[in-house]
Formats: C-alpha cells, structure tokens, sequence
C-alpha cells in the first residue's frame, strides 16, 4: 500500500533531484536553444568564486539561525508564563496562535504595509514615541531590510514553538512537580532544573524541523524584498530561482543548488547524530 | 489580576504573606508579559482588518488613524469588480488546494497504514526514505520539474500544479497517518480479521473511522501547505486567468497597485479566512500531526 506513494514521490522528487544534480556538470541555457553539454566541475569552480554565493550563504545563516533561535527562545518564555493559565484564560493561548494561520502571502503584505518607509504604522508609532527623528527606510536599506524581514518570519513561527512546549509542559509527571514543591524550589529553579529536561526532546525535534523550513523559505523573503536592495536579503532560495527563471541558467542554478543539498544533509546527519547520542546516553 | 494566574495544581493552604505580596508581584508581571504577547500576536491583524475598511484617502495619510473614522467597503468592492482577476485567483486557489488535500490524504492513509502496520523486511528504510524527500528544498526541484512538466504537456495547468503540491505534501502526510494509525489498538484490527474482513476492507471500515480527526488533521496540513505555496504556481503556471492567490497578488500589488494599501489588505483578509478556519479547525490534533513524523524512532 506504499506503493503508490513511492511511485509519485520516485517520479516528481526522484527524478529531479537526479535530473538537478546531472544538471549541476553541465553548461544549460533552455533559451538559448542549444543542448546541454557536459563541463565536469567547470561550475563548481565558478560558484567557489561567486561573491553572490557567498554572500547569500552568509544571509542564509543569519535568516535560519537568528530566526529560529529568537523564536524558540521566546516560545519557551510565553510556554512557561502561560502553563497555568486556567478557567475564562485558557483561550488566551488559542489567540496567540492567530500568526500561524495568516497565509505567508498576507503575512508579507502586512508587514510590508507595516514597516513602509512613508505610510507605515511602526514608523509612525515610533515617531510620536521620540524614538525616531526621521523615518526608517526598513525595506529598502540594506542595513535594516534583513531585520525587517526576520521579524516578519519570527511573528510567524513562534507559535510553532509555542504550542511544542507547552504540550512539553503538560506532558511533565505531577508527581515531579509537587516533589519539587515540597523541596520549596523557586520558580527560577523550577524552570530550569525541573521542567527544561523534559523539554530538550521535543525543543531539539522542533529546531530541526524549523531550521530545515527556514532553510527552504521562499514566500516571505520573495514576497517582501525579492531578494534586495542590492543582495541584502538574497538567500541561497532566492538565488537559485533567479538563476533558474530570471536568467534561465539552469546548469548553474543546479550546481548551488546541489552544494546546498549537500550542506543541508550535512546539517541534518550531525543534527541527527547529536540527537541520538543524546537521548542513548 | 490574580485571576489570571489561577493555579491548576495544588497550593499550599497557607503562605506568609510576604510570599503572598511577592507572588501577586509576579502574577501582575505575568499578566503585563501575557497582555504583550497578545498584542504582539493580534495588533498586525487588527491593523489588517482595520486599512481593509478605510477610504482611500484615510489610507493614505502620512499620520496614520489607529481607528478608521468611517467602515467603506469600497476596497472590498473593487476587489470582486473587474480591475483584478483577483475572484479566479480566489477560485484556483480554493480548487487545487482542495483537490489536492484530497488526493494525498488519500494516499497518505495507505502509505501510512503500510508505513503502521505491514511486516516487510525494507520498512525502515522505506520510511526513512520518504521523510528525507521532506527535508529536499524545493528550489533545487523545480527547475527539473519545470522542464518534465513542460515535456509531459503539463505546464500552465491545474493538474501539474496539483502534482506539485500532492507530491511536496506526501511525505509528511505519510508519517502523519502513520503516526495516527499507530494509536489504534491492534486487538480492534484482529477482531475484524477474524471478522472476515481483509486488509483493504480493515482499512476503509476499521481504521479510516477510527482516525476521523487524523485524516481531517493531514488534510488541513496539506490545505494549509498548498494554500501558502508560492514558487510552485509562480514557476508552473503562466496565464493570469489560471493564477492562485500568492502569485497573483504579488503581481497585482507590485505595478501601478503597489501603494493600494486599502486593497491590498482587503485582498489580504479575505486570503486569511479559508487558512484560519482550516487552521482553528484541527488545532487541537495539532500537536500529535506535527511531532508525528519527526520522532521517527522506527
């Protein structure tokens, strides 16, 4: 009963990714019109010297990583303040779940709409605050474009995290609880001595599934910047699809395309590893 | 205040009542802390709902009015006139997400009940195998699937981008219903093989009623999925008339449109509900769907 499952996924997956690494030896331009023809490691040469990889590789890191770290730190704090949340309350937690069903496409709408340098709501808010004298060009600078459009992902996926500690919170023994109790541990210890061990599980599962999807994300970071000013916010995604369908490179979008497989099966393996040695010890 | 911090465990009978004051401190802090993680949470969509009913010239104002001065629904108006397509992009994205949630609950819930139950001896590595694809950035597949689409005729057509969104979405859908399929007793599927019944009827009549909120929960997943996706329909289909919503309120809002902000969240609302629905609906299976897959001891 598989079967059919791993036919689909031979043909519309497979195929691709075998077809995406051949592509990676060869010189192809579908425009052009002339056929692909084999180079070897010609392209793999180039990208080693390619600034643009390099520098959305560098965003790619600060996006994923600063993106899932914030998030995960804040879902833990909101998970823990909100654990005994109880009676008329408890749809509170319902409601700070809102963000994550706002399309990514709204999502980049709004926060484009939000942050926009002349109508935009955060810049008025921050001038009648005195915080800002002038207005911040949030999207279109590259200094603040990066931050602007974390922001954005981070509203997005916190309750992701969210929602994993606090089923992590309920699944801890009451009996521990009220051991700690009569212990008279604090709050602080409670937190951290008490309750965090039983969360590693679920947090170290939850950050690889966040890291891997921020890794892949396209919608926002397409949706609010294209990729700009200048590369400012161009990650690895975004770069292979304009290679592949602004400038129809096909060979070359495959070879950074596979350099980033490799990185990302890298990352999952030794992610995995830890993973296991953690819960054998 | 204090109500907010209502204890659901036990708390000792008496306190001293310096540690009363210290803990009405703290539950104050925590409900200041809670006040601002809703306000964080809500006020984008607040202020979504609020730019969709303003008049065009009270968008516009360099001073922006928290509260609309007046609800028009003229954004609204114009969205289902004739300046945007924007009621095809409505549909399509309605009609492949759907379509598309149905097919691969369809053969989530075999692969899954294989993935549960069947005793072979590759099915570890089966199921390992249709996790990894999950992890594969669809970037690196699209210029592949682009050029195969185009040579099985498929490109700018609904069934390709159905294609596309039932195979991104399978995977997990696989590890989903498994992890689902997994709850039910054994004893329940003996019973009704003793019954007479074979494996696809133990299937379709045991197992599928037994996982309702499963099914409803991978289809809501794969609803969620389709909906959000953007760089499948901006790659595979071309004609306007065939575009869903992502792409084609991007295209909308970055020409001469691009400071309708009026339109662009009445646009915006009216994306949001069919996800918030799909989403409110199953959040209480949420939690069980998503670490499905990913503790994949087995």
């Amino acid at each position: 009963m598989v079967a059919p499952t791993l036919v689909i996924l031979a043909v519309v997956i497979g195929y691709p990714i075998v077809r995406a690494i051949l592509m990676s030896f060869q010189r192809y331009k579908p425009l052009s019109g002339l056929p692909a023809t084999n180079t070897g490691l010609n392209n793999y040469h180039e990208v080693f010297g390619d600034p643009i990889f390099w520098e959305s590789l560098r965003n790619t890191a600060v996006y994923t990583f600063g993106s899932v770290a914030v998030s995960a730190l804040l879902g833990l704090l909101l998970a823990l303040l909100t654990e005994n949340l109880g009676g008329r309350w408890r749809y509170v937690r319902s409601l700070l779940l809102t963000p994550w069903a706002v399309p990514l496409i709204v999502v980049a709408f709004l926060f484009r709409y939000m942050l926009d340098q002349d109508y935009g709501v955060v810049n008025a808010v921050l001038r009648h605050l005195g915080i800002i004298h002038s207005n911040v060009h949030w999207l279109t600078s590259s200094a603040w474009a990066m931050p602007s459009v974390m922001l954005a992902n981070i509203w997005t996926q916190l309750p992701f995290f969210f929602l994993i500690f606090t089923a992590g919170l309920a699944s801890v023994p009451n009996e521990v609880i009220e051991a700690a109790r009569v212990d008279k541990a604090g709050p602080w210890a409670m937190a951290t001595r008490i309750k965090l061990p039983y969360l590693t599980g679920s947090a170290l599962v939850a950050i690889l599934i966040s890291v891997i999807n921020n890794f892949n994300d396209f919608a926002k970071v397409w949706a609010m910047t294209e990729g700009g000013p200048g590369y400012s916010t161009t990650t690895l995604v975004v770069y292979v699809y304009r290679l592949a369908f602004s400038s129809f490179n096909m060979g070359y979008a495959a070879t950074v395309g596979t350099i980033w497989l490799i990185l990302l099966v890298i990352f999952a393996v030794l992610y995995i590893w830890l993973l296991q040695r953690k819960s054998a010890s | 205040m204090t109500a907010v911090l209502q204890d659901t465990r036990t708390t000792p009978a008496v306190a001293a009542p310096g540690r009363r004051r210290r803990r009405r401190v703290a539950g104050v802090g925590v409900a200041l802390i809670v006040v601002l993680a809703l306000a964080w949470s809500l006020a984008p969509v607040y202020w979504m709902l609020a730019t969709s009913f303003k008049s065009s010239l009270e968008v516009s104002r360099l001073d922006p009015t928290l509260v609309p001065r007046e609800l028009v629904a003229g954004n609204y108006g114009e969205l289902v006139g004739h300046s945007l397509p924007f009621t095809s992009y409505l549909v399509n994205s309605l009609l492949t997400s759907l379509i598309a949630a149905v097919i691969a609950v369809f053969f989530s819930a075999l692969a899954g009940y294989s993935l549960s139950r069947a005793r072979y001896r590759l099915r570890g590595v089966v199921g390992q195998a249709i996790l990894a694809t999950r992890m594969l950035p669809l970037v690196v597949l699209i210029g592949p699937l682009y050029l195969l689409l185009l040579k099985a005729h498929l490109l700018d057509t609904y069934l390709g981008l159905i294609i596309g969104y039932t195979s991104f979405a399978l995977p997990f859908g696989a590890w989903m219903m498994k992890g689902f399929i997994d709850a039910v007793p054994r004893e329940i599927e003996e019973a009704a093989r003793v019954d007479g019944y074979r494996r696809f009827g133990i299937l379709v009549r045991v197992i599928i009623p037994l996982t309702l909120p499963g099914l409803f929960t991978t289809a809501a997943f794969v609803f969620m999925d389709a909906w959000n996706n953007l760089l499948y329909p901006l790659t595979l289909i071309n004609t306007a008339q065939k575009q869903t919503l992502p792409p084609g309120l991007l295209g909308s809002f970055t020409g001469q449109f691009k400071t309708d902000w009026g339109g662009m969240m009445a646009a915006a609302c009216i994306t949001s509900v069919p996800l918030l629905v799909a989403f409110f609906a199953v959040q209480r299976y949420m939690v069980r769907g998503l670490t499905a897959g990913a503790l994949a001891g087995e």
